[in-house]
């Protein structure tokens, strides 16, 4: 019952932008001022069910220094990589771990290793929006091999490039909805086109990473993965 | 490079404040930054927070603060100024671009980017203030309460992170004494170099997140109700500043919702100062909101309000 309601709760997260965007478009919301706030309020409240979900969940010791570990080396590669222009392996493990975890395992690796590299590089209005992108961008990979268990390299070389760009558009609904008016998609292409090059270093660098060690990186994780199971059936 | 971004310990008033209270400050500061597009309230707030940056020594950080804000706002503007056609005030009539449409910018739509920009000012300087006064391993701390797991699972990563900094560098070393040189090769050869790095790392963390498990089982972890200790005091202090803040926070709510403190550009700019109660309900918010900095001040000058609170 409570794996049923912590499942419930981490599925709602996601449900309740869709549900907020649709009940916008009808027109039915009197919104009409602050939308700066109202997105900041609704995606702590996506992050904050997710959360919830994974506290409610019986995660053993064994799940969460593992995804302790994971978020690190997220967070990690983020700040080695701090140099270089958006070109960072965090979405690579974010999608890795998805991948070979599932969509919960891979949602509080993103978010872990958004939050924790924070630590270090600076809280900022952004960090809500980066936990819940990279979060997505981890459970999006646990779907992904759901739906499509033989989808390949290659496959997940053109899903990793195309996070580099979902990834700076999450992040660009912040910025379009805080300081541009009026909201419409005039306005959020122009927002897009300023971030065209940054997001097009992420995807390429995404794309590099996963063509690169991705295969490896799999293979390490997944070998992992049994070794746990393994343990828990002794 | 990046330590004068963190938070240090300096033993000043606004780092002794319980976390909560710090934090409800803090969060009061950018809801209302959120709530209100008015440019004297943006100001106002924008003085109080530089402020509380002076008092818990932060100002150099801050500057930096403020030249990454000025480029971002310079793109906040341009990005209002040619998408926006709502103004009527025309200062520059340009030419005709396909999905835009005709390229005219107007004074209002200028002003209004000006005004977001002062909002990002804003927001980015109370994040500064937050990266100095709260430790985060006190949020953490705070955290547990409520979500343990969630909480545990934040400082884990956020305990082995300077860790893995450090050991991702001893694995560089132990490779480059067995002859691997980091500097030479191809682009694609380097990134196998590094990868290699990375790929070792996870190996050996993820053995040690098993040592991990271990001792928290050992500890009993998840055998029943979680044990916890109280580390932060509660002191007179923290409740003035709690209380200032929600006092704050209601009035700024009362004024919003009768519809003081926004401003608007379109079609026309609106009178800056529009009627006295705009203005009193601004002192009221910036009075209680530098509750805290007033303590902070006599907390350092003044040893009777020291030894009260």
């Amino acid at each position: 019952m409570k794996k049923l309601l912590s499942k419930i709760l981490f599925w709602l997260g996601f449900a309740i932008i869709p549900v907020f965007l649709a009940v916008t478009i009808s027109g039915k919301t009197s919104i009409t001022r602050e939308w700066g706030l109202t997105a900041s309020i609704i995606i702590l409240g996506a992050v904050g069910l997710m959360y919830l979900g994974f506290e409610l969940d019986a995660s053993s010791p064994r799940e969460i220094a593992l995804i302790a570990v994971l978020g690190a080396v997220g967070a990690a590669g983020r700040v080695a990589f701090a140099a270089l222009p958006n070109v960072q392996p965090t979405t690579f493990i974010a999608i890795a771990s998805g991948y070979v975890f599932g969509p919960t395992a891979g949602f509080m690796t993103g978010s872990t290793a958004a939050l924790v590299s924070n630590f270090f590089l600076g809280q900022g209005p952004w960090t809500p929006w980066q936990m819940f992108a990279w979060g997505l961008a981890g459970s999006s990979a646990g779907i992904v091999k759901c739906f499509f268990p033989h989808i390949g390299r290659w496959g997940m070389v053109v899903f990793c490039f195309l996070w580099g760009y979902f990834f700076g558009w999450i992040l660009n609904l912040w910025s379009w909805t805080t300081f541009v008016k009026p909201l419409n998609w005039q306005s959020f292409i122009a927002v897009c086109a300023a971030s065209f090059w940054f997001d097009t270093f992420h995807a390429a660098g995404n794309a590099a990473f996963y063509l690169l060690f991705g295969p490896g990186f799999i293979k390490l994780l997944n070998r992992f993965k049994l070794k746990m199971i393994q343990k828990y059936e002794e | 490079m990046l330590d004068r971004f963190f938070y240090r310990e300096k033993g000043l008033f606004l780092q002794s404040l319980h976390p909560l209270s710090a934090l409800t400050y803090i969060a009061v500061l950018l809801g209302l930054v959120l709530m209100f597009n008015h440019p004297l309230y943006l100001l106002g707030l924008l003085a109080v927070t530089v402020t509380a940056i002076k008092a818990v020594d932060g100002i150099d950080a801050w500057k930096s603060f403020l030249k990454v804000s000025m480029g971002a706002a310079f793109v906040i503007i341009i990005v209002n100024a040619i998408t926006v056609r709502a103004g009527e005030t025309i200062i520059w009539h340009g030419p005709y671009i396909p999905v835009f449409g005709r390229l005219n910018v107007s004074m209002e739509a200028v002003c209004y980017g000006a005004d977001m920009g002062l909002r990002l000012l804003d927001i980015m300087s109370i994040f500064c203030l937050y990266n100095f006064t709260i430790h985060p391993d006190r949020v953490l701390d705070l955290l547990s309460r409520f979500s343990f797991k969630s909480a545990l699972v934040l400082s884990l990563a956020a305990r082995m992170f300077p860790a893995m900094v450090s050991r991702l560098d001893s694995i560089r070393e132990v490779q480059t004494a067995r002859g691997v040189d980091f500097n030479t090769g191809t682009l694609k050869e380097k990134m196998g170099k590094y990868a290699l790095l990375i790929k070792i790392l996870l190996l050996t963390s993820l053995e040690d997140s098993m040592e991990t498990a271990e001792a928290m089982y050992a500890r009993a972890f998840g055998s029943g109700r979680r044990s916890h200790y109280v580390r932060d005091a509660w002191r007179p202090r923290d409740s003035i500043c709690l209380a200032a803040s929600l006092l704050a926070l209601g009035a700024a709510i009362y004024g919003w919702a009768k519809g003081l403190g926004t401003f608007s550009f379109y079609p026309r700019l609106d009178c800056l100062i529009d009627g006295l109660t705009e203005l009193v309900l601004l002192f009221a918010v910036i009075f209680l909101l530098s509750f805290p900095l007033i303590l902070s001040w006599g907390w350092h000058n003044c040893p009777f309000i020291k030894s009260k609170i």
